[in-house]
């Protein structure tokens, strides 16, 4: 019976094991991008992007293309807009951190560069300010005036935190904006802070 | 009692054994079962943990392959014409990237003509060699680093309107691409942002026009790449531009070299003697001069860009098509507004087109609206007010419908 017991101990390990390598295999996410070019700085990314691409063509969104056609886009940009190569690796940091969901594991490379800031205005300074504007007016088309009376900030809080973190299109935008504004770093207190912010600064 | 109880026992025994003889049986059936599962299981995680690592390995190579582009379809109803659908350009756009040192990059651009026969370009091929953070080195066929339009505003999804400004085409003012050798990049100064091209290359060549295929005279710049200097002399050119602010870029632009006739209207034959030196006859290569300006402010949802552009081929004093000098002139301003809270988009642009020949000169004013399905998927609908010498080809208004996506 004792060596019964230990057989089904020991298949029951395996069964454990393998059940566990099965789930590890399942999570296992390949990493977010090649290990060139070097890190850049995601918020200084977010404002070369806003002020760059825009002033030839129409801003593509950071989830049109994956974290590898975006660094050599970027590159490709790099010569048309000539931008320096500290602007292009900043660039890629930010696309390659907005055109996902979530972070994924394993990940040092968005974790190392994206810093959220401690209070809702720094995370607005740092994550927000490139797209939505130092006035709230937005910098982008289609990005939504929180100045406006009957604007984004009519909405409760409740959905705008739902938009804030899982991303959102507005009516009339042809471009969405990635989910915690691309910085997958921000928490719900983040994003809870920054809300509180957003409307005190520009809500009516 | 003694024999009552031996026998009690052996009954237990009996009943015990009887008991777990099936039991163990069916255990040793289930582990049976179980093992097999267990391996069969082992191996699918062995199988899944190595498609894991071969998809993990191809997420970081060393070489990208990347393929981007842009084309457009169409319609066309001039006011003096058939109206006809159009396919406009597919041009894809191909990325060879070996880290972030160097890039290969190309553009093809696939055309169909009026006759129905399909025209392949190569638009340009580069290898760019990343030397620097402020500094990029280009060899191959380049697009023209003159002005804004050519390099960076041509291909149609960037385009806020079915065409291009007059002037800004082929055989047109601006230079369209060389082939030689450019370095460029940006680097900033104190704050602002700043960029930059440099390039020496074959150059453009010139062609000529005849009535009476006696004489014969300058009819325009071939400012696209040739893979010969005929001429001998190089080309030096480039673009510097300053950004004071983000969203206002200002540049100027300049080349400078020879060009000489290496063609005559319809392939005739010089009335001279053949070729000599790689040109025609007794050509002399001519002064070859372009000077450029550019701007672009933004903001919000609305852009306001123009762009300047002379190109001057100096008088040649032999030659069978010896003559004076000549100039080609183009500018443009186009203001674009988009209605906020909508994909609607209001363009409007004027133009003007200057050259030696009175028959090309046009003044042009479009009106456009787009419909944004998505930034990269445009609906376009213009109309041309085309002003030029009455009966000119050119002095024909038009109506144009576009598709364009860039991808």
């Amino acid at each position: 019976m004792i060596s019964i017991n230990n057989r089904i101990h020991n298949q029951r390990y395996k069964l454990s094991r393998a059940s566990l390598l099965l789930l590890v295999a399942g999570f296992v996410q390949p990493t977010i991008a090649a290990d060139y070019p070097e890190a850049g700085n995601f918020s200084n990314g977010s404002k070369v992007w806003v002020e760059n691409c825009n002033r030839c063509h129409n801003m593509r969104g950071p989830k049109e293309l994956k974290d590898d056609q975006w660094i050599s886009t970027a590159f490709h940009m790099r010569l048309r807009a000539g931008l320096t190569g500290q602007e292009t690796r900043d660039i890629i940091t930010f696309l390659q951190a907005s055109n996902t969901k979530t972070v994924a594991s394993g990940s040092t490379l968005v974790s190392a560069v994206i810093s959220k800031g401690t209070t809702g205005m720094e995370t607005y300074e740092k994550t927000c300010i490139a797209c939505h504007g130092g006035n709230g007016k937005g910098t982008l088309p289609g990005t939504p005036d929180f100045t406006s009376s009957d604007g984004a900030l009519s909405k409760t809080d409740e959905v705008l935190i739902d938009h804030i973190t899982n991303g959102f299109q507005s009516d009339g935008s042809p471009m969405a904006m990635p989910p915690r504004g691309g910085n997958a770093n921000l928490s719900a207190t983040d994003i809870s802070a920054v809300l509180k912010y957003i409307r005190e600064a520009f809500g009516k | 009692m003694k024999c009552s109880s031996n026998s009690f026992r052996r009954k237990l025994l009996v009943s015990v054994v009887s008991i777990s003889l099936p039991v163990m049986a069916l255990a040793e059936s289930n582990n049976d079962d179980l093992q097999t599962q267990i391996d069969a299981l082992q191996n699918q995680v062995t199988a899944l943990n190595s498609e894991v690592q071969q998809a993990a390995e191809w997420k970081n190579p060393n070489t990208l392959i990347h393929m981007a582009g842009y084309a457009d379809v169409g319609f066309v109803s001039p006011e003096k014409g058939n109206d006809s659908f159009a396919v406009g350009t597919f041009s894809p756009i191909f990325h060879f990237q070996y880290r972030d040192v160097v890039m290969l990059e190309s553009e093809l651009e696939f055309e169909i003509g009026e006759d129905g026969e399909t025209e392949v370009n190569l638009e340009y091929l580069t290898i760019d060699w990343f030397v620097s953070d402020f500094a990029t080195i280009l060899a191959g066929k380049f697009l023209s680093p003159v002005g804004q339009f050519r390099q960076n505003l041509h291909p149609s999804w960037v385009n806020k309107l079915p065409s291009a400004p007059p002037g800004f085409g082929h055989d047109g003012a601006a230079p369209i691409s060389d082939l030689g050798l450019q370095v460029r990049g940006g680097f900033p100064i104190g704050g602002i942002r700043t960029n930059y091209a440099v390039y020496v290359s074959n150059g453009p060549e010139l062609n000529s026009e005849t009535e009476d295929e006696t004489e014969f005279e300058l009819e325009g710049v071939r400012a696209e790449a040739f893979g010969a200097d005929r001429d001998g002399d190089k080309t030096f050119g480039g673009r510097f531009a300053v950004l004071p602010v983000s969203s206002i870029e200002i540049g100027l632009s300049f080349a400078t070299g020879k060009a000489a006739v290496t063609e005559l209207e319809n392939g005739l034959e010089p009335p001279t003697a053949g070729l000599e030196s790689g040109f025609i006859g007794s050509e002399t290569a001519r002064d070859y001069d372009v000077t450029g300006a550019d701007f672009v402010w933004f903001t919000g949802n609305l852009s306001f860009r123009g762009e300047y552009v002379k190109t001057k081929i100096g008088e040649a004093t032999t030659g069978v098509s010896a003559g004076e000098a000549a100039t080609w002139e183009s500018i443009y301003t186009q203001l674009a507004y988009r209605l906020p809270g909508t994909k609607w988009e209001g363009v409007i642009r004027y133009g003007d087109f200057d050259s030696p020949h009175n028959s090309q000169d046009v003044t042009q004013t479009m009106l456009g609206i787009n419909y944004l399905v998505s930034n990269n998927f445009i609906a376009k609908l213009g109309y041309e007010i085309n002003d030029g010498v009455t009966g000119s080809p050119v002095d024909d208004d038009r109506t144009l419908l576009q598709l364009a996506y860039g991808f």
